[in-house]
């Protein structure tokens, strides 16, 4: 340490302020904080059937550019349509009335986000106006379901706000997994057992009181999350007046779908007709297929 | 085994020693801090020492750790068809763990080491002695410009290290592999926070080994036998004891903060 005092004075000095660039390069540049736009934003409404795993703060693109992101997510009470609230930057003010909000996933397991594709009208949306046109998140087992003529089976619901229902198959459904209608969380399962006498999976949803206008032929169907995900109920509202209480039971379930007995009729002989067994003697619906 | 069997007992409680003293040896750092303040000068020619000349080898040795894990993500995550997401999983790997860890027992190696030699030959050669003859506190000019220069270069060395293995995975993954440069960042943007990651991550946590390393590596010179071999011993267990006590509180550290 025989240096000169102003040359470890100068060293010092360099070295603090790099560390502080590099501690300021990381906070700004490859943080959340890059992505923060500091410029006021407008609100757009949007309603969607089913926003699959969308979550607020998902990104919001046009032509793949961030422009926004969403505020909040809420159900229309009485209603199997997701609220979405969009928070767009101020600085692209300029986008058409006509215009398809769609909820994409990036890549095969990607997150979730809003697309916003322009429309033709001359008219924009003015700030808090409402995009009308939407198209719902691509649900694998709808698509599945399409493709194999998959129909809703029976289901039961029943409790005080607490519904049963019986499937033939609950796949890995568990204790404690979400019940979603439109794709909002309104529910958990409370409980999955066998029943002695009908040789069905019993299964008990806990639903959120707020939710208390499902129609009683709604139809249940256990899907799964995303390729890889877990389970969930959701719930397909039917046409009926009268509303789900508590203790019903709901007519109309749709089973988990097996990937081995897809794989097995597509070697078999591919016809979707035998999968109406799956109801096991009970009511068997016409096909949900909403979309 | 068998001659140090009956000494068993003794290690265990000699142990308990260490880490009572050098807790007390703390405070005694700490209240001397108002004293050391008129060595500005000594802090700062520490601050060089332990800091500035350490630059060299944790900007290389982040370099090379940014580089490695961007190649074995890109080698696991092609199987998945997920190389886009390495870049951001550098970025977290670096930010919450390898940053501030390996910052830290380079930090161990490179400063704590040389800071307890130091010391325990000041002690051995009666230099210490000397100063409090002349009325010199040595904790307030020996001991504390030290920990404080530990304390203010270890996140700074921490920044400087994540930094560079985030080019050091962007030289790999951009430039070699291939991967597309807006994703790398657009990704690395998308899930990176402020707060989580750098904050808690990178700086809370190399404060805290920073503090450790250089408390363990002050002690451990003070408190060192006067002998050529007590030197040796007292340098070798700074080493050892700031390692284990890096990887102890950092598991501790993550538990807490994330």
């Amino acid at each position: 340490m025989s240096q000169p005092r102003s040359s470890y004075a100068i060293g010092t000095g360099l070295f603090i302020v790099l560390g502080f660039a590099a501690l300021a390069y990381l906070a700004t540049q490859t943080s959340s904080v890059a992505n923060v736009h500091q410029g006021a934003s407008y609100t757009i409404d949007t309603h969607f059937s089913n926003i699959g795993q969308l979550k607020e703060r998902a990104p919001v693109k046009i032509a793949g550019v961030r422009v926004g992101q969403v505020r909040s997510i809420t159900l229309e009470p009485g209603q199997e349509v997701a609220d979405v609230k969009l928070a767009i930057d101020k600085s692209y003010d300029r986008i058409p009335l006509d215009s398809v909000a769609a909820i994409y996933t990036s890549g095969l397991l990607g997150d979730q986000y809003i697309g916003i594709q322009y429309g033709s009208s001359k008219k924009l949306v003015a700030p808090g106006g409402t995009l009308t046109l939407t198209k719902p998140a691509q649900q694998l087992e709808e698509m599945l379901g399409k493709f194999f003529g998959a129909g809703g089976v029976a289901d039961n619901l029943g409790g005080t706000y607490v519904v049963t229902a019986d499937f033939t198959n609950v796949g890995a459904l568990t204790v404690g997994a979400p019940v979603k209608m439109a794709g909002v969380p309104i529910g958990t399962v409370q409980s999955v057992v066998a029943d002695p006498v009908k040789l069905d999976a019993k299964v008990t949803m806990a639903i959120d009181k707020r939710y208390n206008q499902i129609p009683d032929d709604s139809a249940a169907a256990i899907f799964t999350s995303g390729l890889i995900g877990t389970q969930y109920v959701a719930i397909q509202p039917g046409g009926s007046p009268t509303a789900l209480k508590n203790g019903d039971e709901m007519i109309l379930t749709q089973s988990a779908m097996q990937l081995e007995d897809l794989i097995g009729k597509f070697l078999v002989n591919g016809s979707p007709g035998d999968k109406k067994d799956a109801g096991n003697g009970k009511p068997s619906a016409p096909p949900a297929g909403k979309q | 085994m068998n001659q140090r069997a009956p000494q068993g007992h003794n290690v265990v409680t000699q142990s308990l020693a260490q880490i009572g003293g050098c807790g007390l040896f703390l405070l005694t750092l700490l209240a001397a801090i108002p004293r050391s303040l008129r060595y500005f000068r000594e802090t700062l020619r520490q601050l060089w020492f332990v800091g500035a000349m350490s630059l060299t080898i944790i900007m290389v040795c982040g370099l090379f750790i940014g580089m490695v894990l961007m190649l074995q993500l890109y080698h696991v995550l092609s199987i998945f068809g997920g190389t886009s997401a390495s870049g951001l999983v550098v970025a977290l790997a670096v930010y919450r763990e390898l940053g501030p860890v390996v910052t830290a027992l380079l930090f161990a190696g490179r400063a704590g080491t040389s800071i307890t030699a130091e010391i325990g030959l000041m002690r051995a050669t009666d230099q210490i002695d000397a100063m409090e003859m002349m009325a010199v506190d040595p904790i307030a000019y020996v001991a504390t410009p030290r920990f404080l220069a530990g304390l203010i270069a270890m996140p700074l060395l921490a920044c400087v290290f994540c930094a560079m293995a985030i080019f050091g995975g962007h030289l790999v993954g951009v430039t070699w592999l291939g991967i597309d440069n807006g994703t790398f960042w657009s990704n690395m943007t998308a899930v990176v926070d402020v707060h989580t990651d750098i904050v808690n991550g990178v700086l809370l946590k190399s404060l805290a080994f920073g503090a450790v390393v250089t408390l363990i590596a002050v002690y451990q010179g003070f408190t060192t036998p006067p002998t050529s071999e007590g030197v040796a011993y007292a340098t070798t267990r700074t080493v050892v004891a700031s390692s284990i006590a890096i990887l102890a509180l950092d598991f501790v550290l993550t538990a807490f903060l994330m």
